[in-house]
This record gives structure tokens, C-alpha cells and sequence, in this order.
């Protein structure tokens, strides 16, 4: 049917209109993946749902800083810094006795790490992964440096234990703040029109410098965005916990990144979605209680992750289309090959 | 017939720097040329600024430490020509190997453990060249990915507790033995060098190694199964990280699933700073000796100046960003 289908012509039986749908959107893997968390967490571990506030915090925790990395994702870069981004803005945080100075200190030192990383990348011409890798390495020392290697307190405690209340129902401060950077980001990348280039410096960069999108400037603004983000689950972290650890990060590095692949962000840019990251940090925060909560061990939980990351990234669709693609041309070539001559 | 192809692909390569060479811009020397200066600049320094130093004790000493990444780096050295960036996961490698040869050996004897460690070894270097040679999944997290499985398997079989070797026995004799000032660990790091700097040059593994590093897609086409060449390239590397942790688990004669901590990180500042790109094809095993050399003798100084633990991770991150950069605007510059 669809092969006959002219260009232009609209589909428009119902079945047609779905698959349509269903053929542009990126999500599948991590739509998949929740439906299979919840069911299995729905028979095994109902109390994942009753204690909803403590799933939420910890869907918000890696999914804000998913967000940042989709940023950058969408535009074909990675930027593996922000785990010490993180560290180093939560210390920022405790250091500083006024709170909204230290907040909004430590937000700035977010955004000018998205500022160095992206001069590398984009100035330099260093490859995003070697040089936000280190910067990672770097940062985690600046960490180390300004935290004299122990976990710092904050000074106004009270501030912080406020901070980790509700406001309304099981919404604390963390998910609100999640919820509005998420509508945020999704505003941006779908509404606002360097947040639509994104996709464009991501899909094909020559095309889109031909085509007078300022290209470096986008990927400013998307490291710039994923330094931010990052400082602010830095700060969200040290207030609720009233105290910065200079090695916090590390774990959330890796659940994130699996959230925002999962969630049908191509590595290699262009494609993908805000909602798709939003869904895999769900399906990752979900099992991550899930599996505290069941008291499995956390060598076994760093397993699972790994593997869900380890999954996420051999099966992204650009690679695994190119994978089959080369597997079919090969047969194809060596049927060819072995009948010259045969008319097939 | 495809390995012609290819000798005419590197050919022209090296016919391109060879017309760049004629105009060598400073910027590029020092990319090219700079470490060796660098390195006898800073052992020079060392000597005759930094107490201590130059003591047959501590020289010993910065040879135990630097074996164990030396190796891990000269095995990780054919990943980076490849142009596969890296592989994070040598820290899970070499924690693997020590944590079994010690325990391992402590049951069964140690013949039964080393072929345990090589096959724990195999596995890795599998995993993580199919992920990243067949499903063409990128380097630095699939690494990062196996880091995690790899170090949670470790966590959870060996409880998280300190494996003790036997107070003497063959382990022991290695890990203490020396010729001279110079341990048995180092020479062991001698002798990777030799070996995988022959399997680099001299063997057709080697050869396509790099020219993958040069032109994926010519290799490719030149009828190479490409997805082999590049789980060869991590398979090397395990077993590097393998030696490597034999190494560190009879220097200490102990092993913990933590006692790797930072080999990544340390392994890619040797690799980076001794000259191989990390855009692939360009680089050799004899640099990243050098480098090693340098990294070490750096760490070195560091500690006998009383320099804070966060202060060394800035100024290693600070030089592989050096390191990149000095090498991206030197091609820049070449290019022009």
C-alpha cells in the first residue's frame, strides 16, 4: 500500500495515519522499556507506587540533568563533564554563607563550564567526547580543591531542610523545578527558533552553516544549557542533603546518560526528543527505587544500569539501520557476485 | 590484493603530510616533536629542583607505579589509533585480573587463575569490540556501560573485600623482584612495548589497525572485515589490562575491585600527551612510553611537592586538554 503511495498524497485511514506517526516519533526503545518496568514493578514492587515522592525526587534527579545532555545530544555532541559540573557547583553552594549568592554563583560556574567545553568543541575543534572527558577529570579535581576533599556543609541549614519539604502534595521543590526546566527545554527546542536549529547543526552541520544557521554560536548555547542544568541539580542536591560531597555524580553520569539515549536521542544528532529523555528518566528512576526498595545490592543495581546503557547504545536506530543496511548490501553484493550473469 | 588498495590509501596519506612537512610550522614540531623535549626538560628539572628525586628509592618507586599504567596504556594505544577514542573500562579490566589472580590462585593454584584472568580479559575485550566494531555503538559509552557491568560483577562476587596473596610463593617474588634499581614490573612493561610495537608495525593486524585509524571507509571497502580489526584492537587492550593488573596485585600482593581507580584517566594523559591522536591512525607504542614516562615522573614531582590529591586530577585534566588541543590546531594549521 504505502508502496504505491504518491509523494505528497495524504494517508488517510486511521491504521495508515498511526504507523505514520509512530515511524517519525524516536521514543519506541524507551516507551518499551517503561512498559516493561512498570509491569514487572506493578507485580513485584507495589510500593514503588504508594511511596510516589521518593520516585519522583529521584526520576526529577536524573532527569534534569538528562535534559542538559539532550541539549547537547541533539546537536550530535556529548558533554560527559557534567557529572563534575555538578560536584563543583554543589561546593560552590555550601562555601558561600548567603544562599541566593551561592545559588546563583554556583549557576554562573555552570554556565561557564558549558562556556570552556564549548570552546574546545567548537573554537578549537576538539572532539566533544575526548575534551568534556577532560574536563571531567579536571573538574572532579576543582571539586577535590575547593571542598578540601571532605563533604562540606552548608551554612544556613535550616534553608536546606526547608528547601527538601513539599509544596503541594508530593511536589518538592526538586520535581517543580524539573517539571518547569523540562517545559522549558521543550518550549525551546520545538517553539524557539535556534532551539529548532539545534536539530539542523545535529543533522547535517555543513548543510546547516550553508544554509546561515550560525552553527558555533548553537553549540554555545547547547553546552552552555547542559553546564546550567547540570549546576542546578548540583544545587538541588547539596540543599536537600544540607551538605556538598566533591564526588557526587558519578552515579547519576551514567542513569542519565542512559535516559537521554534510551529515550530515542541519536548520538550522532538530528533526531530525537525532550519527551523521549522525560520517558527514559521515568523508566530509570522507576527501577532505580524498584530495585533500593527490593534490596538488591548496588554492585547489582550499577549491573542493571550499565546494561540498560550498554543496550540503549548498541541499539540506536541511526547505527542499527546502518548495521543491517551494510549486512543486507553484503549478501546482496555476494549473491550478485557468485551469479554474474544470471539476471536477477 | 585489499592490502595494496590500502598501502596506496596510506601512501597518499603520508605523500600529504609529506608535502605539509616541506612548511612545518612550529605549532606542529611541538605536536610532532614536543614531548621528547618536554620529558628531558622535566626529568632534567626534577633533578636538580625537586628533593628526593633522585633517590634510588623513589626512582624505584616511580617505576612500581608507572609499570601497571604503562601497560594499560600501550595496550589502550591501539583503540585510540583505530580512532575509537578510548576505552574507559580498563579500570574494571585491570581490577578483575588482580582481584582473580589473588583469589583465584589462593584456591586453585595459579596456572588455573591466570587462564581465569585471561578469559574474564577475552569476554571484555569481546563485548565492548562487538558493541563498538559491529553495532558501531560509540566507544566512550559503551565503555563507560561495561566499566559499570564489569565493576558491579567484581562488587558482588568478591563481596567488595581485600583478596591476601600468600606471604611468599612465586606472586610475592615477582611483585618484590628487581634487576637492579629497575623492578621486574617495568621490564615487564619493557617487553609489552616491544611486543605490541612489533604486532603494530611489522604484523597485517597492526597494519589495518591503523590504516582504520586513517580511512574507515577505505578500509572497508578494500574487502576488510572492519568489525574484526576493531574488536582485535580492544582484545589487545584487555589483555594489556590484564598484565597490568597481574603486575599491581603482585607489587602489592593484595586486591580490591577499588585498586584501579583512575587508570582510565591516567592511561589516555600517557596515550595523549606522547603524541597519538585521538582522531585515529596517527601514533605508536614507543610514543606512549614516552608519555607514560612523562605522566608518571609528573605525578611523581607532584607528591614529593606535597601537592593535594585534587590538584594532580586538574593538572592531568589541564594536560589532556593541552595535549588535544596542541594536536587539533596543529592539524588546523597543516590543513591551511
Amino acid at each position: 500500500m504505502s508502496q504505491t503511495m504518491q509523494i505528497g498524497e495524504r494517508e488517510t485511514s486511521l491504521w495508515g495515519r498511526l504507523r505514520l506517526t509512530i515511524a517519525r516519533r524516536t521514543e519506541g526503545r524507551g516507551v518499551v522499556l517503561l512498559a516493561a518496568v512498570l509491569i514487572v514493578v506493578a507485580f513485584t514492587e507495589p510500593l514503588v507506587f504508594t511511596s510516589y515522592q521518593v520516585s519522583l525526587g529521584r526520576i526529577a534527579l536524573i532527569g534534569l540533568v538528562a535534559l542538559g545532555l539532550t541539549a547537547v545530544i541533539l546537536m550530535g555532541e556529548l558533554d560527559l563533564s557534567v557529572a563534575s559540573t555538578l560536584a563543583v557547583s554543589g561546593v560552590v553552594v555550601a562555601l558561600i554563607p548567603d544562599i541566593r549568592l551561592g545559588i546563583i554563583a554556583a549557576l554562573v560556574v555552570g554556565v561557564l563550564i558549558g562556556v570552556v567545553n564549548a570552546f574546545f568543541v567548537a573554537i578549537v575543534g576538539i572532539n566533544s567526547f575526548i575534551a568534556t572527558l577532560g574536563m571531567l577529570f579536571a573538574l572532579r579535581g576543582l571539586a577535590f580543591v575547593l571542598s578540601d576533599e571532605a563533604p562540606v556543609k552548608i551554612t544556613d541549614v535550616e534553608a536546606g531542610i526547608a528547601f527538601g519539604q513539599p509544596l503541594i502534595g508530593p511536589i518538592t521543590p526538586r520535581v517543580l523545578i524539573f517539571i518547569l526546566a523540562f517545559i522549558a527545554i521543550q518550549v525551546f527546542v520545538s517553539r524557539v527558533k535556534a532551539g529548532r536549529e539545534f536539530f539542523a547543526v545535529g543533522g547535517n552541520r555543513q548543510a546547516a552553516y550553508d544554509a546561515g544557521i550560525p552553527v558555533k554560536r548553537r553549540i554555545f548555547t547547547g553546552f552552555m544549557i547542559s553546564g546550567f542544568v547540570a549546576a542546578l541539580a548540583g544545587v538541588i542536591n547539596t540543599l536537600e542533603r544540607t551538605a556538598a560531597d566533591p564526588t557526587a555524580g558519578a552515579t547519576v553520569l551514567l542513569a542519565s546518560f542512559a535516559a537521554a539515549i534510551i529515550g530515542g536521542n541519536y548520538l550522532k544528532g538530528g533526531r530525537g526528543s525532550i519527551v523521549g529523555t522525560l520517558i527514559g528518566a521515568t523508566a530509570l528512576g522507576v527501577l532505580q527505587v524498584a530495585l533500593t526498595l527490593s534490596g538488591v545490592q548496588v554492585p547489582i543495581q550499577q549491573i542493571f544500569i550499565g546494561g540498560i546503557l550498554l543496550l540503549a547504545v548498541t541499539t540506536d536506530p541511526a547505527n542499527l539501520r546502518a548495521v543491517l543496511g551494510s549486512v543486507r548490501s553484503l549478501r546482496l553484493g555476494r549473491s550478485k557476485l557468485q551469479t554474474p550473469g544470471s539476471g536477477s | 590484493m585489499a592490502k595494496e588498495t590500502l598501502t596506496e590509501v596510506i601512501a597518499v596519506a603520508e605523500t600529504e603530510s609529506a608535502i605539509t612537512k616541506s612548511k612545518t610550522s612550529p605549532l606542529e614540531w611541538i605536536a610532532e616533536n614536543g614531548i621528547f623535549v618536554f620529558t628531558a626538560l622535566l626529568i632534567l628539572a626534577s633533578v636538580v629542583f625537586v628533593d628526593g628525586f633522585a633517590s634510588l628509592v623513589n626512582i624505584t618507586d616511580v617505576f612500581h607505579r608507572a609499570a601497571p599504567i604503562g601497560i594499560v596504556a600501550v595496550g589502550m594505544t591501539f583503540v585510540v589509533i583505530s580512532g575509537n577514542y578510548l576505552d574507559l573500562s580498563v579500570v574494571a579490566q585491570v581490577a578483575t585480573s588482580a582481584v582473580i589472580l589473588i583469589a583465584v590462585s589462593n584456591e586453585y593454584g595459579l596456572p588455573l587463575a591466570m587462564l581465569a584472568a585471561l578469559l574474564a580479559a577475552a569476554v571484555f575485550g569481546i563485548v565492548n569490540g562487538v558493541a563498538v566494531g559491529y553495532f558501531k555503538a560509540n566507544a566512550v559509552i559503551v565503555t563507560l556501560s561495561t566499566t559499570y557491568i564489569g565493576l558491579g560483577l567484581l562488587r558482588y562476587f568478591s563481596g567488595g573485600s581485600i583478596f591476601f596473596g600468600p606471604p611468599d610463593g612465586l606472586i610475592r617474588e615477582f611483585g618484590l623482584g628487581k634487576l637492579g634499581p629497575v623492578p621486574y614490573s617495568a621490564l615487564v612493561l619493557l617487553i609489552m612495548t616491544i611486543i605490541l610495537g612489533f604486532v603494530l608495525n611489522r604484523t597485517n593486524f597492526g597494519f589495518l589497525v591503523r590504516s582504520f585509524g586513517v580511512n574507515e571507509r577505505a578500509t572497508r571497502l578494500s574487502g576488510t572485515n572492519t568489525a574484526a580489526v576493531v574488536i582485535g584492537a580492544f582484545l589487545v587492550t584487555a589483555v594489556a589490562a590484564m598484565v597490568a593488573g597481574w603486575v599491581l596485585a603482585a607489587f602489592s600482593n593484595t586486591a580490591v575491585s577499588a585498586m584501579s581507580q583512575g587508570y582510565d584517566f591516567r592511561a589516555l594523559a600517557a596515550i595523549i600527551v606522547g603524541g597519538t591522536s585521538v582522531f585515529g591512525g596517527k601514533g605508536s607504542v614507543l610514543r606512549t612510553l614516552v608519555g607514560v614516562i612523562f605522566v608518571s615522573v609528573l605525578t611523581n614531582v607532584l607528591v614529593l611537592s606535597g601537592i593535594s590529591f585534587g590538584y594532580q586530577q586538574m593538572a592531568l585534566g589541564a594536560l589532556i586538554v593541552t595535549a588535544v588541543t596542541v594536536d587539533a590546531l596543529s592539524r588546523k594549521v597543516a590543513k591551511r
